[in-house]
């Protein structure tokens, strides 16, 4: 164990071809003991991101700082603290289940036979059959379970929970919890299913279009994004407008407008010089995310 | 020994999960179903149980104390504290607030007059009374 911020990202730039830019200046500090989802649409960046902080992809422009090493040439020690879920799972497609695990535990000082005897019952996965013939769902949890094996200090998933049915997905959720719950260890997951990351993230970072555009506490973000229903005693002007704004729609008295709120004064403020009345809605992470992709 | 706290999370639901235990375990505390020397479940039990992150159940755990509805007593957990009078009337109220707000709301939107929600209201009152 070391002392190092897990994951440090730094103006983290990676450009494919000329013109097609993925990730735009990224920076990033993942805290020890966090679980940060990482949200973002199709083709924002998350796996790219996701790739660069392993050291499968060389940034274009600024750092990946992985274990206290740079991402790039991470040694073979920081790379047995490391656990990694692809997104597009490939595997010795000729060995047996218990082959693969007995063949993938050599490589690593420590291995939790327990655990992955466990997982692989858990979740049905019978230790003796072919690797080659299973579906994707249980190939998604063999690369699970590989990737815990090892009690990586740092568990980076790339949309791990995709091909899981909802019972695998909670037993996964599960398995993630018990990571989440020693403080010495530290998870990152990107991920489109946001009622999971509700669930086990305490951190949101959210991409979009290779750039990002939130990186907080996620119950901050719940607390903070609301959709404002205001019913004013005279027609609104056409440019009206909220310090935090996202989005509005406004018709004659009425006006919805979705906004970050930097403080509660705010809602005074609007019902004082409008006269208005105002209805606050929660949100869930979901519609947050489409709120704060729209604006 | 930690009773059963019939505990439920919607992690969809706008509310963030933290405020959903907190008002939960409030209002049992309030109408007596978790009594004064009772423990609440360790935070990994809880965790586990809910499918959540356990930072989130300390958070939960943390205001309660805060707000002096519950006690950490070292090595053995959160203990229900044993409430004033006026802090448990007020608490009790804090749980029925956002309910009639939103009472208050839906009357506006239908242009009820308070005089006739509490027409409204007078006889249910009264009816629970009986039960």
């Amino acid at each position: 164990m070391t002392d190092a911020t897990p994951l440090q990202l730094d103006q983290l730039t990676k450009r494919f071809d000329r013109d097609r830019l993925a990730l735009n200046a990224v920076s990033l500090t993942i805290p020890t003991g966090s679980v940060t989802g990482l949200l973002g649409r199709n083709a924002s960046g998350k796996s790219t991101l996701i790739q660069c902080a392993v050291g499968l992809l060389k940034p274009t422009a600024g750092h990946a700082t992985t274990l206290g090493q740079s991402a790039w040439s991470l040694d073979a020690d920081a790379k047995s603290r490391l656990g990694y879920v692809p997104q597009t799972i490939q595997l010795h497609s000729w060995m047996r289940v218990r082959q693969l695990f007995d063949y993938t535990a050599a490589f690593y000082p420590r291995w939790n036979d327990t655990l992955v005897r466990d997982l692989l019952r858990d979740w049905d996965v019978p230790p003796d059959r072919k690797i080659k013939p299973l579906s994707p769902g249980t190939l998604q949890k063999l690369a699970i379970i590989l990737a815990l094996a090892h009690e990586p200090e740092l568990l980076i998933l790339d949309e791990p929970a995709a091909a899981l049915d909802p019972a695998a997905r909670r037993q996964f959720l599960a398995a993630l919890l018990d990571v989440a719950s020693d403080s010495r260890r530290t998870i990152l997951f990107s991920t489109h299913i946001t009622s999971d990351l509700e669930r086990v993230a305490d951190r949101v970072a959210l991409l979009t279009a290779g750039r990002l555009t939130f990186d907080g506490g996620l119950d901050e973000l719940k607390d903070t994004v609301k959709r404002l229903h205001v019913t004013a005693q005279s027609p609104f002007s056409p440019d009206f407008d909220i310090p935090g704004r996202l989005r509005r729609q406004v018709a004659g008295h009425e006006a919805l407008v979705s906004v970050r709120l930097a403080s509660p004064d705010l809602l005074e403020t609007l019902q004082r010089d409008h006269a208005a009345r105002i209805h606050v809605e929660d949100l869930s992470l979901e519609d947050i995310f489409l709120e704060m992709q729209d604006a | 020994m930690a009773p059963v706290l019939f505990l439920q999370v919607s992690p969809a639901s706008g509310v963030p999960i933290y405020r959903q235990l907190q008002d939960q375990i409030r209002s049992q505390i309030a109408g007596g179903r978790l009594a004064p020397g009772e423990f609440l479940p360790s935070v990994r039990q809880l965790a586990q149980r809910l499918a959540v992150n356990p930072m989130t159940i300390s958070k939960a755990y943390s205001l309660l104390e805060r707000d002096g509805l519950v006690e950490l007593i070292r090595g053995q957990g959160m203990r229900v504290n044993a409430p004033t009078p006026s802090a448990n009337g007020k608490a009790r109220r804090q749980v029925l607030l956002p309910l009639l707000q939103q009472v208050a709301a839906t009357a506006r939107q239908l242009s009820l007059s308070p005089e006739e929600v509490f027409a409204l209201l007078e006889p249910l009152l009264k009816e629970s009374k009986h039960d």
